[in-house]
């Protein structure tokens, strides 16, 4: 890939190979702004978040903005892994055939990664440091402002490096940490009722074990040099400097080493030679064509990188949703924490079928192939997810004896039989091929929220009778709750196993088909001028941008702010009503916002084919 | 009297608009070596998907050693070994594992799926690739051990889409030994390629498929009807032979 001219002429300048790859960046940006409202949506929601930051900055703590802005970084560098920040990216294998040296390939990679909405957000939200320093007077505002300068370009060179070994590794590294991150963010939203006390604690003043542990945050230290003794300020900007010269470095050498090497740094693990040999025989009692694809499954967890993510996932938000209401003195959930991770790995195993692209042709082309096949992976499933279940069910009963556990206990079974065979069948209905399934990363994981939300029910109905025997039973029928978790596990197991085999039966070849369809229909092209023709041709395209773009408004500034964060500015309408009536508003507004974006996704997602 | 290996009749397939496979009729005599060539797009590889039950033909009937492979699809199935084209593997299994997968697949005892298995390494050369992921091997290893998957439960039909695909001379000498031993000993074997030079060689009998049509089958030598079968194929796609005339830019004196 170049965007040199064809023809052939002069070697180009340092300079002008330091430009290509900003321009060929710059109109990436431009063909993704044009097929997709995406990157226009999320800057949005992260000017709007960054507009917040500033407004803390201005009446907010010291240390607190630190840690906010350590986070903000933090997030620029992880969250691009997570939502497929790779595409549209220059790469420094796009190089290999120019030209050009490691260090002037480096800067070039650099500049084109700075064009974007992401650094130019991210610019915007570090603001907020000088905007605080501003009290201190005009040196402190020019020291937070070259501080904020430094910190961005530790995010902007942090997420380079993170994107280039950790994201394209397609190894266990980047998938466990994504695992880790999206468990971490759905935890803490599912547990924000538990978590706004801690917040609101943190946002009025940081606790002194905050502000002992900010002075070794690299993101505190621009306000701490400004606002602290001369001596210290100076030690902490070098070293701000020190640490971004450091990633600098890495990052040259990193470039240097994919020019050179001529081939992707993928520092991915490589399976030791398996012996042919004999080995000892387990699950001798499952037929052999079954037993074969659960040693297959078993092995593809250990391995696969976006089922490492799911597992990862499933533990994290688990363990969360059940631990974090302990910041608010709650322990009842704790027992819960293995009953959710099932259901959060069932969910996240709604689309294992296309993680496999075509391979499902070795099971349709061996005799009784495709009972085994899902016989095997419901089989491995439970192999899997059962022990990490179990475990966090104990940990939570020993962490809160006094808890009655019973009906978690109870309700365990039930989810595990219906998580091992409900996702098989969905991932056979609904089949959504992951792009390479020799080297997926973690940013391609394929799993559609219909799929997800159909094992999830899956796993709710079963667990269903267990839930409405202990709350609305009588207390003599306690003693009853295990065996009728087991039995309703038994049950929708049968239930998912029998619509799998009946799909694959009846539709394999089908099912093959539409995992071997990986290429998307192309997207429709939105006119980046105002084009009057295109929005009467494309009335629901132009309801759905609509729709996308206005809904975040009352949402998050009209609805969650007011609610959340106390926050009540001019325009916002529940600030200035009276506590009944403003979290009605503010929950109508939340409805609203909603209601809106959900809209917009449904016309989105039914815009033409171009 | 022995049934054909394979036997289709009136062979359908559409996709969209388009009719990849139209009215195919194709005999495989048992014990010999088929070739099926055409041009891209012809509907060779739709023909063999079908055929070994990776697609549901709209219409027509399909006959292996006998049975109806529409009806019979577990027995067919058993008697056959497939080797597709542009398909994936387990991609997180190495190559043993793959082996020992589809050895208990197929429902063979472990002892002798570890023996057969270790055998075809050896014998074609798959010592590296047994050992490492299939996501991370080679066009032609996987070609190798896709064969290998396809040999291990010992058919009687084996049916393979391009094998010698990005397979190394020495690698592709030593497949089609095997090849040819499998047929010796009373075994079938239908491969579809686009080296005529292949088929001259291997093949007792071709089919050539052009625009989802049979347009000549029988002995190699009768449907290359005295020269050669390149140029005998050209003649029959009604392709005619460009590259002479243009690119003066790039073939002029300079």
């Amino acid at each position: 890939m170049s965007a040199a001219p064809a023809t052939a002429g002069p070697p180009a300048g340092t300079l002008s190979a330091v430009a290509v790859p900003a321009r060929m960046r710059a109109t990436m940006l431009r063909r993704s702004l044009r097929e997709h409202p995406g990157p226009a949506v999320a800057g949005l929601v992260g000017l709007l978040a960054a507009a917040w930051l500033i407004w803390y900055a201005l009446r907010g703590d010291q240390h607190t903005l630190g840690l906010l802005a350590g986070a903000w970084v933090l997030g620029w560098i992880v969250l691009p892994l997570l939502l497929g920040g790779g595409r549209g990216r220059v790469r420094p294998a796009h190089l290999r055939l120019e030209p050009i040296g490691g260090v002037p390939a480096a800067i070039g990679l650099l500049a084109a990664s700075a064009i974007g909405i992401g650094p130019a957000v991210s610019l915007v939200a570090l603001a907020a440091l000088p905007v605080h320093a501003a009290r201190h007077g005009t040196v402190a505002v020019l020291v937070t402002a070259s501080g904020a300068v430094l910190l961005w370009l530790l995010g902007l060179i942090g997420s380079a490096i993170a994107l280039e070994v950790v994201g394209h590794a397609g190894g266990p590294v980047g998938a466990l940490l994504t695992g880790i991150f999206t468990g971490t963010a759905m935890g803490v939203a599912g547990s924000l009722w538990a978590v706004f006390p801690w917040v609101s604690v943190l946002l009025t003043a940081a606790p002194e074990g905050v502000v002992r542990a900010m002075a070794y945050v690299p993101s505190g230290w621009p306000i701490t040099a400004a606002t602290g003794p001369t001596g210290q300020g100076v030690r902490r900007m070098a070293a701000l400097v020190g640490i971004v010269a450091l990633c600098a470095a890495a990052y040259i050498m990193l470039v240097r080493r994919v020019l050179i090497a001529g081939v992707p740094f993928r520092p991915r693990a490589t399976t030791a030679a398996s012996p042919v040999g004999a080995r000892r025989e387990r699950l001798g009692w499952v037929p052999a064509a079954t037993r074969a694809v659960t040693g297959r499954e078993a092995r593809a967890w250990m391995r696969h990188p976006l089922r490492l993510q799911y597992l990862a996932f499933a533990v994290v938000y688990g363990a969360l949703l059940a631990g974090l209401p302990l910041l608010s003195d709650v322990d009842l959930l704790l027992p819960w924490a293995g009953p959710l991770a099932v259901l959060g790995a069932a969910a996240m195993s709604a689309g294992l079928v296309g993680l496999d692209g075509t391979a499902l042709w070795l099971p349709l082309t061996a005799p009784g192939g495709e009972r085994a096949e899902v016989r095997g992976r419901a089989l491995a499933w439970l192999l899997v997810v059962t022990p990490i279940g179990v475990l966090l069910t104990v940990a939570g009963v020993i962490l809160a004896p006094r808890v009655d556990a019973l009906t978690a206990l109870s309700t365990l079974p039930a989810l595990l039989g219906a998580g091992a065979s409900v996702p098989v069948w969905v991932s056979l209905l609904r089949v959504r091929p992951v792009a390479d399934p020799r080297h997926p990363t973690s940013a391609d994981n394929p799993t559609d929220i219909v799929s997800v939300l159909v094992a999830t029910a899956g796993g709710l109905l079963a667990a269903a009778p267990v839930l409405a025997l202990a709350v609305w039973g009588p207390p003599e029928a306690a003693p009853l709750l295990p065996l009728v978790g087991l039995l309703c596990g038994a049950a929708v197991w049968w239930g998912g196993v029998w619509l799998a085999d009946d799909r694959l039966a009846r539709r394999g070849p089908e099912v093959l088909a539409a995992a071997g369809q990986r290429s998307r229909p192309p997207e429709t092209v939105i006119p980046l001028t105002w084009n009057v023709q295109w929005y009467r041709e494309n009335t629901a395209t132009a309801w759905a941008l609509g729709l996308l773009t206005v809904g975040w408004i009352p949402l998050i500034p009209q609805g969650v702010m007011p609610l959340a964060f106390g926050i009540d500015g001019g325009w916002i309408v529940a600030g200035h009503l009276d506590a009944g009536a403003r979290t009605a508003v503010g929950w109508g507004m939340i409805g609203v916002g909603v209601a809106m974006l959900l809209a917009g996704l449904v016309l989105w997602d039914r815009r033409p084919a171009r | 009297m022995i049934p054909p290996a394979l036997e289709i009749r009136s062979l359908v397939k559409t996709f969209a608009a388009h009719r990849a496979v139209d009215g195919i009729d194709l005999t495989v005599h048992t014990g010999t070596f088929h070739g099926i060539v055409g041009p891209n797009g012809a509907g060779k590889s739709t023909t063999i998907g079908m055929a070994v039950g990776l697609l549901t033909p709209d219409s027509g009937e399909i006959r292996i050693l006998g049975h109806d492979a529409l009806r019979d699809r577990g027995l067919t199935r058993a008697l056959t070994g497939v080797l597709p084209d542009g398909l994936d593997f387990p991609e997180r299994l190495t190559g043993a594992e793959l082996l020992r997968y589809t050895g208990g697949l197929r429902g063979l005892r472990r002892a002798a799926a570890t023996d057969r298995a270790a055998e075809l390494i050896e014998v074609l050369g798959l010592a590296k690739g047994a050992g490492t992921p299939l996501a991370d091997c080679s066009t032609g290893t996987r070609k190798k051990l896709g064969l290998a998957q396809a040999l291990l439960h010992a058919p009687r039909l084996l049916v393979l889409d391009e094998p010698f695909e990005a397979v190394d001379p020495v690698s592709a000498a030593t497949i089609r030994r095997v090849l040819r031993r499998f047929v010796a000993g009373g075994g079938t074997c239908v491969l579809s390629t686009h080296s005529m030079l292949l088929v001259e060689q291997m093949c007792d009998e071709v089919t050539v498929i052009h625009q989802g049509r049979v347009v000549a089958a029988g002995p190699v030598a009768e449907v290359a009807a005295g020269s050669s079968l390149e140029d005998r194929f050209v003649e029959l796609v009604g392709a005619e032979a460009s590259g002479s005339a243009g690119l003066d830019w790039l073939t002029g004196a300079r």
